[in-house]
């Protein structure tokens, strides 16, 4: 059970998660990214029908996102690849009027399933955003630890402490701020910010990171830092990365699942999905190929 | 927005296939004339073909280049990418046959004005010649119509390449006592070599022809484990 809503079950498990997640942080003195590879989990849907009340947005999505690697989600503007991602952890329902059909499934858990929290959903599946968004005045510090305040209420100074340093090494970005930890999220460049980001979502050990268009605010070394650094990630998560960027699908992942819609109005779905190399040097759609040689004019 | 995106870029890679594909017209009148001067023992024609093969080095070196910055400025992926990766094969088969003609020209005043060459062999070399050209021919519309079944057929018109290469040979072992004339062979025998090995190139387009459709590489032949 991925954590429950019903309030006699709900506490006594989401305790032993964070429990489990707290001791993980504190005792462990390796930074994340010297961690061996460690298993994540395998997220399939089937049959996902996704709507803005009476706008059919995406339809009959069936695809198997498999643990430990990196599948980059790419389409035109439109074809419903960021709501799909938004789908993945509950977001979607977030929207007023949206509702989703069909199944969406962690390591065979259904994420849909009435007794599941939605806040525990998005605790497992965590999500980096377009526009870099750390809480701009809160400190850096503070901002890695948001997650584990939202999510538990008795973790120790030392333990927080491990698990922000283990979070921002993770990152890639403790060597830049380690001195600068009480100052605030917001005065940091636009690439450390999205790493910052990255960090508050890792902080909370979710199994998937979901990613919308992470870098498409940042300039080209922060990209190819940020790209780096899901590139490491993708040995202790599952990654999903929403992109318009071909060359970044093609450099950062390993799978590549293309979405089109027929026409604007009609509902966005799934074309394709193979390794990225696959698609990239001999898809097998003609829609693929048009799209990926840039010829959608 | 125009009616196909990247327009400009899809033109200009159509114009690097047609120059890169004319590269094979440039060997085929080079080989026509090598031909001509093999049969006729003229040094001067030979000589011409020597310093013409400048043209075809020219024709790599340009399409080469303007292939390489297509990479570096477009991002090509998919049959966009593998029609660049074909071309610049091609290209290096292209340079590789013109080296070829000019190896079979730097034999002739070898032999000198008024060999004592042997009929039969010049019948058969030039026989292969023609043949060559024929594949040469072949492999370029092949390619231009991404036709794989004509470019495996090329395998097939390649036999008849090699049948008349070990006839050469074994004439050459037969052709006598004679110094002179024995000499005269061996050079003809590299000359006749030469012109496999053109055959040969003209295979390896045909299957970048395959590679360009089917997105999978394979010899026709292999060489090192015949079937």
């Amino acid at each position: 059970m991925l954590g429950s809503a019903t309030k006699r079950t709900a506490p006594e498990e989401k305790k032993a998660e964070m429990t489990d997640s707290r001791a993980a942080g504190a005792t462990s003195t390796e930074p994340v990214t010297k961690a061996a590879g460690r298993p994540a989990k395998t997220i399939e849907t089937r049959g996902v029908n996704l709507f803005y009340g009476d706008f059919h947005a995406v339809e009959e999505v069936t695809m198997t996102i498999e643990p430990n690697k990196v599948t980059a989600l790419i389409g035109s503007s439109g074809c419903g690849k960021t709501t799909f991602l938004r789908s993945l952890n509950r977001m979607h329902e977030l929207t007023p009027g949206a509702r989703v059909e069909g199944a969406v499934t962690l390591d065979g858990e259904d994420v849909y399933d009435s007794r599941v929290d939605p806040v525990a959903v998005r605790r497992l599946i965590g999500m980096v955003f377009q526009q870099p968004n750390p809480f701009p005045t809160m400190s850096i510090y503070d901002n890695v630890a948001a997650g584990l305040n939202l999510n538990s209420t008795k973790i120790s100074k030392s333990q927080k402490d491990g698990v922000v340093e283990r979070s921002l090494r993770g990152a890639h970005l403790w060597e830049e701020v380690k001195d600068r930890l009480d100052k605030p999220g917001g005065g940091l460049s636009g690439g450390q910010q999205q790493r910052l980001c990255i960090a508050r979502a890792i902080a909370v050990e979710p199994e998937v990171l979901l990613m919308d268009e992470p870098c498409s605010a940042l300039d080209p070394v922060a990209t190819l830092a940020v790209e780096d650094l899901i590139g490491e990630l993708k040995s202790r998560y599952t990654i999903v990365i929403v992109t318009h960027n071909m060359q970044q699908a093609a450099r950062a992942s390993d799978v590549t699942a293309f979405f089109n819609l027929d026409e604007t109005g009609k509902p966005g779905h799934l074309v394709e999905m193979g390794p990225t190399e696959a698609i990239f040097t001999n898809p097998n759609e003609k829609e693929t190929e048009d799209y990926v040689s840039g010829r959608f004019g | 927005m125009p009616e196909v995106a990247r327009a400009e870029y899809l033109e200009e890679l159509a114009n690097l296939e047609a120059s890169a594909l004319g590269g094979l017209d440039l060997v085929n009148i080079a080989l026509g004339r090598t031909l001509e001067a093999v049969e006729h023992q003229d040094i001067e024609l030979a000589q011409i073909v020597v310093a013409d093969d400048d043209r075809i080095d020219g024709r790599y070196l340009e399409v080469h280049q303007a292939l390489i910055t297509l990479l570096a400025t477009q991002s090509p992926v998919a049959t966009d990418l593998r029609l660049i990766s074909s071309l610049l094969h091609v290209l290096k088969n292209v340079e590789r046959m013109g080296d070829q003609c000019v190896n079979v020209c730097k034999v002739i005043p070898i032999s000198g004005n008024e060999p004592p060459a042997d009929e039969e062999m010049v019948r058969l070399i030039l026989t292969m010649g023609r043949q060559t050209k024929t594949l040469i021919m072949q492999s370029k519309r092949a390619f231009e119509e991404r036709d794989v079944e004509m470019a495996q057929d090329l395998v097939r018109q390649d036999d008849v390449v090699d049948d008349l290469n070990r006839d050469c040979f074994r004439l050459a072992l037969e052709i006598g006592d004679d110094i002179d004339k024995r000499e005269w062979a061996m050079t003809m025998l590299l000359a006749a070599r030469a012109l496999e090995r053109t055959a040969d190139n003209a295979v390896d387009i045909g299957e970048q022809v395959a590679f360009v459709v089917t997105g999978l590489f394979r010899e026709f032949e292999d060489a090192s484990h015949p079937s």
